[in-house]
């Protein structure tokens, strides 16, 4: 009673999900980079690719939801199959956040630079960690790994406090001039939608931590750090 | 809830022949629910189906070590009744079995055996019976017609409500209904909900949904063997042992 035609339907299901991660992996880089680097033309080829990422969500979903009418999986491939459509639910997301860092920094490229925040960076690089071993620990099923992640959450959120905090005071301060005090709030309080944008991603691959320890361990983690 | 224990098997051999069918088997199956035996062909779970009503004693050259107890008494011990065992545990077999008779003298058989002579109390358990096999309906008006023109899903429930008439504690079904269309399966799944509010249920089937469908607890046997067992929403979602998830996977069989 082998089912090997349904696990090699279930393996290209899974390579997939490898693609999707590869894409939105890419749109996080990239859109980063675009930030940090002021690059508006590489920030327009996130927003231009965010419509493959959406296709190989609808893929997912059809490749998923026919595993389980037809195939009516059990134990670790039932997990597998309804881990994988909560995965991609949330990498479509995370690219959204991308597109949407891509956005602001279309317009912050049109401006001169804001005062230099270092818990954006911060914050840029803990985002990107904690996507890139989320998506590892799904390569390799490893729940001890996908465990660690959520805890990294926190530190997120303290650096995107930072960031807020410093462009409010910013926004404070003085600056000569209604005009240039109205650019100067327009272009923080984008930094600030970016820095949110990166606080989501961070919680998004949180998602995607707990949904690996369910898919290898049969265990809901979720919410158990906020209790 | 505490649930009563029903059968309490322990160190369970079973040998046909020379050949140890069954090995080391302990379980213990409660009351009022449906416990499922799964497990590839040849694991060993029709033949402990078997065990529970001494169905086995009729294989020439086999014979059993260890105890089952029903209740507070062993079913192998040497002064049990078995006549008086099965009418306390019940069977139902794969391919529907009727009596060549009518369908109300199909139902009334066992009872007549049992000494029922009052015509209006057998007509009353008949129909008794025949309602709790929500087969009532279909056959209320025919009931002195033969039941080898019933359909094969109503011959299954006629024998499951032939079993019943005599009320037994505990129903064994050998797949009941793996010989039936799914319109029919349907039905029987739906009467194992209804029946196991009142009986114990112990039921073998192939068919793993099924399992999961109609049984509180699952049973995993392997090469004679009882490998693991637990409550089916666990042991289907999240099996302890890589030997049951290889098999509910369809890794192996």
């Amino acid at each position: 009673m082998e089912r090997q035609n349904f696990h090699k339907e279930l393996d290209h299901l899974k390579m997939t999900v490898y693609k999707m991660a590869a894409s939105a992996r890419k749109s996080l880089d990239n859109a980063c980079k675009a930030y940090q680097e002021r690059d508006d033309d590489l920030a327009q080829t996130i927003i231009d690719g965010d419509r493959e990422i959406n296709q190989i969500e609808l893929d997912i979903d059809r490749q998923s939801l026919r595993l389980l009418a037809l195939e009516q999986p059990m134990a670790r491939d039932l997990r597998m199959i309804v881990g994988i459509m909560r995965i991609s639910n949330d990498m479509e997301r995370i690219a959204d956040q991308c597109v949407n860092i891509a956005e602001r920094t279309i317009f912050l490229c049109q401006h001169p630079p804001i005062e230099p925040v270092p818990a954006m960076d911060s914050l840029i690089g803990i985002t990107r960690k904690m996507f890139f071993l989320a998506v590892n620990a799904f390569r390799d099923m490893d729940a001890q790994s996908a465990r660690e992640i959520p805890a990294m959450d926190d530190e997120a959120d303290e650096y995107t406090m930072q960031v807020l905090k410093g462009l409010i005071e910013d926004m404070a301060s003085s600056s000569p001039g209604f005009e240039k005090r109205v650019l100067k709030m327009r272009r923080n309080i984008q930094t600030i939608i970016i820095s949110r944008c990166l606080e989501r991603i961070a919680d998004l691959s949180t998602n995607i931590a707990e949904h690996v320890a369910f898919i290898a361990e049969g265990i809901n983690i979720k919410h158990q750090n906020k209790q | 809830m505490t649930q009563t224990v029903k059968f309490a098997v322990k160190d369970l051999d079973f040998y046909y022949g020379d050949f140890k069918a069954l090995e080391g088997i302990c379980m213990e199956i409660h009351e009022r629910g449906a416990t499922a035996l799964i497990g590839p062909s040849g694991c060993g779970k029709s033949t402990f189906l078997r065990c529970l009503n001494r169905m086995n004693d009729l294989i020439p050259s086999s014979h059993v070590s260890g105890e089952i107890f029903l209740g507070d008494q062993n079913i192998y011990a040497p002064d049990i009744d078995v006549v008086h065992l099965r009418r306390r545990v019940g069977m139902v077999f794969q391919k529907p079995n009727p009596f060549p008779k009518t369908i109300f003298e199909n139902v009334a058989y066992g009872l007549r055996v049992n000494g029922y002579r009052n015509k209006a109390a057998l007509r009353e358990a008949v129909e008794k019976s025949l309602v709790d096999a929500a087969l009532w309906d279909e056959v209320k008006d025919r009931l002195n017609a033969s039941a080898l023109g019933l359909s094969g899903g109503q011959q299954q429930r006629l024998c499951i409500a032939r079993a019943l008439a005599v009320r037994p504690e505990v129903l064994l079904m050998d797949e009941p209904a793996s010989a039936l269309d799914p319109i029919a399966t349907q039905k029987i799944e739906d009467l194992i909900h209804e029946l196991k509010q009142h009986y114990t249920i112990v039921i073998v089937t192939h068919n793993m949904q099924q399992a999961a469908r109609v049984s509180d607890i699952t049973a995993f046997f392997y090469m004679g063997r009882l490998i693991e067992t637990g409550e089916t929403e666990t042991l289907f979602t999240r099996p302890q042992l890589k030997q049951t998830e290889d098999y509910i996977t369809g890794r192996f069989g």
